[in-house]
C-alpha cells in the first residue's frame, strides 16, 4: 500500500521533524505569524508536529496596522478555529511619529515598522526560538541559509558565522546572548507551498483570489485600495478591477496583479505557470541591490 | 544564440497537481573556475521551468569567455552579495528546479582546501555529486581530496563532468585519459556508481541534450543520467531506528512517542526495544493527524502508541527487537573539523546524535587523514578543515550504529559546550562494545544530584528532561576542572 514517498510528504516529514526538535531543543519558542500562505502552510505543519496536543507556542503577529482587513479577519478567524495562543505586538513609538508606508522609503518603513518590533516582541517575551516561513528559493541570499539560523546578540546575522549543518542533525544549543530562528520550510518551493494548500484542502486568505478590487497604478505597480488612509495623487482614480495577489503584506506595498482565478485550483494553476518570480509583487525589494542581505543582517528575518 | 532557443515550457514544467517523484539531492564540486556555476546555470536553463524575468536576465547577459556567443549562465546562481563581489563561493548554497518528474536539489560547494569542512557539509546532505573537471588539466590533487570527502560523508554515486570540450578539439583522446585516471581514483573509495561525462556547459553539449560535436560519446548525458537515479532511498532498508524525538499526550488515552523513522520500517503489532534501558513493548498504534497507518518507513514523521507504557523520552532509539544497536560510551569515528577554534582536549564538549545529547568526557585524536595520498598521519592535533580519526568517551551510553551498516544512526555532531558551535561532524567506524569502566572516574548518581541541584524537581516529563540537563552540564563543569566523570542516573 504504501508507494514511494512523493516529494511533498518528504518536505511535510522534514518540516514535522524540524518543528519537533526545535520544540524539544529551546526554552521558549515561538512562531512568527504573517497571516500569508507561507505562514498558513507552517501553522498546519506545526498543528501536525504536536497533534494532539496543540502546538507548543504562541503565534507573534507584528502588526503595522496597514495590513489588509482581510488578514486580520483571517488572522482571527483561524485563532478561534485552532484554540491558538496570539501574541499582536505594534511599534507604537513608530505609529505615533506617524511612520507609514507613504511618506517613508520602503526601508525606512520596513526597518520601523517590522525590523524594530520584530526585535522588540522577540526581547520582551523571553522567545529564544522564532519559527519563520522563509525559504532557500525566495531570494539568493536566503540560498543559504541554514534550518537554524543564529542571531548574536541584537538579533543580527552574520553570513561568515553560520553554523555548518550537517546530515539531518539539528545542534540547537545556544551561545550567550544568541536566538535563533528556524526555518521548516527551507526546502519548499513556492509551487510547493501552493501544491501543498491544495492538496491538504487550507483555508488561505481570501485576496489570493481573483474578485472585484478598488485599484490604482502607482509606479507602474496594480495597488488595490483597501481604506482612505493612502493619500492619492492627482489623477489616481481607484478603478474595480479582477486582481488578487501573490504575497500579502502592508497594502500600500503590496503589488496585485489581474487575474481571473478565483478558486484554489485556478489560483494554483495559475501560479504554477506563472512566469515572473513572486517577489516582483513585493515592492521593498526592489530598493537596491542587495537589499534583502542587508535587511536580514539587520534581523528583519 | 541557437543555443539558447528551442525551450517548450510544456515539457518542462510538471502538472500543477503534480507531486514529484521523490527528491534528489545533487551536490557540484571543482576547483574555481572549472564553470560550475556554468554548468547548472545551463542545467536550469535547459531542463527546468525558470520564470520569465529570470530568463530574461539571461538572455540579456553575454559571457565575455565566449567572446559573447553564449549568455552568461553562472548568473543564475549568483550568491551573497560578499561572495559576488570577491567572485568566489564561500559557502553552500541551495538551488530547487524541478524538471517534468523529479525535484532537483542542487548544493553547491565551494572547492578550495581551505573549505574542506563546507563541502563536507554539502555533502552530508546529497544523494549524487558531480564533480567538475577542466577537460585541460584533468584530475588534480583536488579532486582527489573531493572525492575523499565524498566518501567519508557517504556519498554513493559521483559523476564526472569533464568540462570545456570545446577548448581540447572534443577530443575523444582526451577524455579517455582523463575517464581512466577517474577509474582508477574510485576504485580507492567505495562508490556504488562512478561515471564520467564528456560536456560543455556554455554551449549546453552531453548537459540536457547529446552534444553533435562528440559523437564518439555514446553514454547517457547528465540529465538523463540525473533522472535515472532513483530518488532518495526511500526503501525501507536497515534495521528499524526510531530516535524518540518528544513525547505526546492526549489525556489519559494517548502517550505517542513522537519522531522520524531514520532506518528501516515499523508496522502495527512490531515488537520493538528501546536500546538503552532495554524495555520492550509492542506497537500499538501509527497515529499522525491526517489518519493511523499500518506501516511507517523511513522518512515519515509519526507518532508510535505502545501497548505497554515503557519509560521513554528524548533520546532513546526505539528499534526492532530483533536486531538492536549497540549501546556504548565509547566509540571510534572519523571526524572533520567544522570550527575556525581547534581541539583542545580540557574544553568541554557534547555529543549530538540523531536526537541524543550527551557530554564528552573525553577525545582522544589518533590521526588526521591526508586527502591526497590517503595516508594516516598520527597527531594528537585537529584544526579547521582536518579530517581525523577520534576514539570519544561518553559520560553515560548511546544508542548507535557503525555509519558502513546504518547511515542515519551512524553519524554525529560535536558541539562546544561554551559557545553551542557545532565544531565537528563525523561517522562511526567502530562502535566499542561492553564495558569500558573506567574505574577512576568520578560517579555522578541520581541521589547525588537529587539532594541537592536537583532537589526541586518532580517526575514529570518536563522536570526529568531539566535533571537530564543538570546532568549533563554537571559532567561538563567537572571534566573541564579535570576530573573524569560517568553519569548514572
Ligand atoms: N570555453 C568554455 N568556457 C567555459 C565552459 N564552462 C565554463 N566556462 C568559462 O569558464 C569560466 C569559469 O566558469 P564558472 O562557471 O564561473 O566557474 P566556477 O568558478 O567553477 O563556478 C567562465 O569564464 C566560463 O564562461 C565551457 O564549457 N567552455
Amino acid at each position: 500500500m504504501t508507494a514511494q514517498l512523493s516529494h511533498l510528504d518528504m518536505l511535510e516529514a522534514e518540516a514535522i521533524h524540524i518543528f519537533r526538535e526545535a520544540a524539544a531543543q529551546f526554552r521558549r519558542p515561538v512562531l512568527m505569524y504573517s497571516i500569508g500562505k507561507d505562514s498558513t502552510v507552517l501553522l498546519h505543519l506545526a498543528r501536525k508536529a504536536f497533534w494532539p496536543q496543540k502546538p507548543p507556542f504562541p503565534l507573534l503577529h507584528i502588526d503595522t496596522t496597514w495590513k489588509f482587513r482581510d488578514m486580520i479577519a483571517f488572522r482571527d478567524k483561524t485563532v478561534r478555529e485552532f484554540k491558538l495562543d496570539l501574541i499582536v505586538h505594534t511599534n507604537e513609538d513608530g505609529l505615533k511619529r506617524g511612520v507609514n508606508p507613504y511618506d517613508y522609503t520602503p526601508s525606512v518603513y520596513t526597518d520601523v515598522m517590522k525590523t524594530q518590533p520584530l526585535k522588540q516582541a522577540l526581547d520582551k517575551y523571553g522567545f529564544d526560538a522564532a519559527f519563520g516561513g522563509a525559504r532557500r528559493d525566495e531570494e539568493s541570499s536566503r540560498a543559504k541559509e541554514r534550518v537554524f539560523s543564529f542571531r548574536s546578540p541584537g538579533h543580527r546575522w552574520d553570513p561568515r558565522r553560520q553554523r555548518p549543518e550537517m546530515w539531518n542533525l539539528l545542534n540547537g544549543r545556544l551561545g550567550p546572548g544568541e536566538t535563533v530562528r528556524v526555518f521548516p520550510l527551507s526546502n519548499w518551493t513556492e509551487r510547493d507551498v501552493w501544491r501543498y494548500i491544495l492538496r491538504e484542502k487550507l483555508d488561505v486568505v481570501p485576496l489570493y483570489f481573483a474578485a472585484q478590487r478598488p485599484t490604482i497604478v502607482r509606479n507602474g505597480q496594480l495597488l488595490v485600495v483597501d481604506d482612505d488612509r493612502l493619500p492619492l495623487q492627482p489623477g489616481e482614480v481607484p478603478q474595480m478591477k479582477s486582481v488578487r495577489f501573490r504575497t500579502l503584506g502592508c497594502w500600500p506595498l503590496t503589488a496585485a496583479v489581474l487575474s481571473t482565478a478565483d478558486d484554489i485550483e485556478s489560483v494554483v494553476e495559475e501560479t504554477l505557470g506563472a512566469r515572473t518570480s513572486e517577489r516582483q509583487g513585493r515592492l521593498i525589494d526592489h530598493d537596491q541591490a542587495g537589499a534583502m542581505e542587508r535587511k536580514k543582517q539587520e534581523g528583519y528575518f | 544564440m541557437t543555443a539558447v532557443t528551442a525551450i517548450r515550457r510544456e515539457d518542462l514544467a510538471p502538472a500543477f497537481n503534480q507531486e514529484l517523484n521523490g527528491i534528489l539531492h545533487l551536490l557540484t564540486c571543482g576547483s574555481v573556475d572549472d564553470g560550475k556555476s556554468t554548468l547548472i546555470g545551463r542545467l536550469l536553463w535547459d531542463a527546468s521551468d525558470l520564470y520569465d524575468d529570470q530568463r530574461e536576465t539571461i538572455r540579456r547577459s553575454s559571457n565575455a569567455a565566449t567572446g559573447g556567443a553564449h549568455p552568461d549562465f553562472s548568473l543564475l546562481l549568483d550568491g551573497l552579495v560578499a561572495e559576488r563581489e570577491q567572485g568566489i563561493t564561500i559557502d553552500i548554497a541551495w538551488r530547487y528546479f524541478d524538471t517534468a518528474t523529479r525535484r532537483f536539489v542542487v548544493i553547491d560547494s565551494p572547492g578550495h582546501e581551505q573549505y574542506t569542512r563546507n563541502m563536507a557539509s554539502g555533502a552530508s546532505h546529497a544523494d549524487v555529486a558531480i564533480m567538475l573537471v577542466d577537460a585541460r588539466s584533468g584530475i588534480k590533487r583536488q579532486t582527489r581530496r573531493h572525492a575523499a570527502i565524498l566518501d567519508i560523508v557517504g556519498v554513493k554515486r559521483v559523476i564526472l563532468a569533464v568540462n570545456k570540450m570545446d577548448l581540447v578539439d572534443w577530443s575523444q583522446e582526451n577524455f579517455r585519459q582523463i575517464e581512466a585516471d577517474f577509474r582508477e581514483l574510485t576504485l580507492r573509495f567505495g562508490f556504488r556508481e562512478a561515471i564520467a561525462i564528456p560536456v560543455s556547459a556554455v554551449g549546453g553539449d552531453n548537459v540536457a541534450h547529446k552534444s553533435d560535436h562528440m559523437p564518439w560519446y555514446t553514454g547517457p548525458h547528465l540529465l538523463d543520467y540525473l533522472e535515472r537515479i532513483p530518488a532518495r532511498d526511500t526503501a525501507a532498508r536497515g534495521p528499524f531506528r526510531f530516535p524518540v524525538q518528544t513525547v505526546l499526550r492526549d489525556g489519559a488515552d494517548f502517550r505517542g512517542l513522537a519522531g522520524t523513522v531514520a532506518s528501516g520500517c515499523i508496522t502495527v503489532g512490531d515488537r520493538i526495544t528501546d536500546a538503552i534501558s532495554g524495555q520492550s513493548a509492542h506497537v500499538l498504534r501509527i497515529a499522525t493527524m491526517d489518519r493511523d497507518l499500518e506501516i511507517a518507513k523511513q522518512g515519515q514523521s509519526v507518532a508510535l502508541q505502545l501497548d505497554m507504557d515503557i519509560d521513554v523520552a528524548r533520546g532513546a532509539v526505539i528499534s526492532d527487537a530483533d536486531n538492536l544497536p549497540t549501546v556504548t560510551s565509547r566509540f571510534e569515528g572519523r571526524i572533520v573539523w567544522l570550527w575556525e577554534t581547534p581541539f583542545d582536549p580540557n574544553s568541554g564538549y557534547f555529543l549530538r546524535t540523531s536526537t541524543d545529547l550527551a557530554p564528552i568526557s573525553s577525545i582522544a585524536i589518533k590521526s588526521l587523514l591526508n586527502l591526497e595520498t590517503l595516508a594516516a598521519q598520527p597527531s594528537e592535533k585537529c584544526s579547521v578543515n582536518d579530517i581525523a580519526i577520534a576514539s570519544i568517551t561518553l559520560g553515560r551510553p548511546v544508542a548507535i550504529d557503525p555509519f558502513a551498516s546504518n547511515q542515519p544512526t551512524g553519524i554525529f555532531l560535536i558541539i562546544d559546550a561554551l559557545t553551542g558551535a557545532s565544531v565537528a561532524g563525523g561517522v562511526i567506524t567502530e562502535a566499542t562494545t561492553g564495558k569500558t569502566d573506567d574505574a577512576s572516574a568520578f560517579r555522578l548518581t541520581r541521589e547525588l544530584l537529587e539532594r541537592g541541584l536537583c532537589r526541586d524537581l518532580g517526575n514529570g516529563e518536563d522536570d526529568r528532561r531539566e535533571f537530564q540537563r543538570r546532568a549533563n552540564e554537571t559532567a561538563l563543569l567537572l571534566h573541564a576542572a579535570g576530573i573524569p566523570v560517568k553519569i548514572e542516573i
